[in-house]
């Protein structure tokens, strides 16, 4: 392979005075050139905007997660306060309610005080009254028998 | 010479034939041009430019269409610079870098994909404008002048110190390396390319019909990779130009 090319190189090149593989010649230069401007309506066309879409949403995703992510932990923070808040007001609530229940039992246990005191007093007031009576009852009694045993007295003396 | 008079019999077959070294030549003055890289050269120009235009006519957050794939080649050509000159400075490299990649490729496929035989010349015929030298010769050069640009602008004279590094004894050999880069970077994209479109075009020469499938789809590669390894090795020049060597920056190329 490579024996046919240089022969048909040499061939060529002795032939026509010119021409060949290797012949270099002014295309060098300009195709340089062009390569230059090439390069030059490229970066206009092509890396420029392209880079810029790219470097763009890099920045974009990269500010929408950082974003995201505070917006995450303030969520996280504020789900912890709630839930210690939601556990005080639960503490609370209890203490409240333990509390009434202290109240409401003393104060049923005050009224059940007064109600049997009351009741004592009571009692005791118709005891009292009652003992009167009885005395009352007993004395009346008593001046009957005083006056029936003198006239039990009277009519036997008289007799 | 028997090899010769065997082409020639060939020649006479209406199937296929080979011509190497001529060119269809354009005067301008005294100057000579070969046409005919001027204007597949050309053509690969619009193609690229075309898919520039198409691709950012209506940019857009969520790509689609050609903005993709315009997009996926600018990450893939920023990716490549990034890795062989480095994270700080590669930016202002990448349309140099991504242009030669961009160039070679559209060049190398044009040449493989397109039927240009059918387009007759008075001489010559159309090809790959990287299967002629002066194409190649003229990007190595580029190369060479942008890694030097490179260079002093970033370390002014102080470029010089590259020279003796790491040790002195070193100078020649890189003084010789500035006249290497230039040469194997031309003649390796020259030489592939033109002996893909060689092998191509006799084996189409000698069976017409299937035979020459694997090698044209073999030749596919060839002519990417050949691109990816000129856009890598002058990016890597380029970086290697601006390397501090007064740091740990010492990578392997």
């Amino acid at each position: 392979m490579m024996h046919w090319t240089i022969l048909l190189a040499a061939e060529a090149a002795a032939e026509g005075g010119k021409g060949g593989l290797f012949d270099i010649d002014a295309t060098l230069p300009l195709m340089a050139v062009q390569f230059l401007i090439l390069v030059a309506l490229l970066n206009i066309l092509f890396y420029k905007p392209i880079g810029k879409a790219i470097d763009d949403r890099d920045t974009y995703i990269r500010t929408n997660q950082a974003d995201a992510q505070e917006r995450l932990s303030k969520a996280e923070s504020l789900a912890k306060q709630y839930e210690q808040e939601l556990m005080d007001s639960r503490r609370q609530a209890q203490a409240l309610i333990a509390e009434a229940e202290a109240d409401a039992q003393k104060i049923a246990a005050q009224k059940l005080a007064e109600a049997q005191q009351e009741a004592q007093v009571q009692r005791e007031q118709v005891q009292r009254e009652l003992d009167q009576q009885k005395q009352e009852a007993m004395q009346s009694l008593e001046q009957q028998v005083d006056a029936l045993s003198r006239q039990i007295l009277d009519k036997l003396l008289v007799a | 010479m028997t090899m010769l008079n065997a082409l020639t019999l060939f020649h006479s077959l209406p199937l296929a034939e080979l011509e190497v070294g001529k060119q269809f030549y354009w005067h301008f003055g005294n100057l000579e041009l070969h046409g005919q890289v001027f204007l597949v050269s050309w053509f690969v120009i619009a193609v690229l430019l075309i898919a520039s235009i198409l691709a950012t006519r209506n940019i857009q957050m969520v790509p689609a269409g050609t903005q993709n794939v315009m997009e996926y080649a600018l990450e893939f050509i920023r990716d490549l610079a990034k890795n062989q000159i480095g994270e700080k400075e590669y930016r202002p490299w990448v349309p140099f870098i991504g242009t030669l990649f961009l160039f070679i490729f559209v060049s190398n496929w044009s040449g493989a994909l397109v039927p240009w035989k059918l387009i007759h010349l008075p001489e010559g015929e159309l090809a790959a404008p990287t299967s002629d030298i002066n194409t190649t010769i003229a990007l190595a050069l580029l190369t060479s002048l942008a890694y030097f640009y490179a260079g002093f602008s970033k370390k002014g004279l102080g470029y010089f110190g590259n020279y003796v590094q790491p040790v002195s004894f070193m100078l020649p050999f890189k003084i010789i390396e500035d006249f290497t880069k230039p040469l194997s970077l031309s003649f390796r994209l020259f030489g592939n390319i033109l002996a893909d479109e060689l092998v191509v075009g006799v084996l189409v020469l000698l069976v017409p019909l299937f035979i020459p499938l694997p090698v044209m789809a073999l030749g596919l590669f060839t002519s990417a990779i050949q691109a990816l390894i000129f856009a890598t090795l002058a990016a890597s020049y380029i970086g290697e130009a601006m390397e501090d060597h007064h740091g740990e920056g010492h990578e392997e190329h």
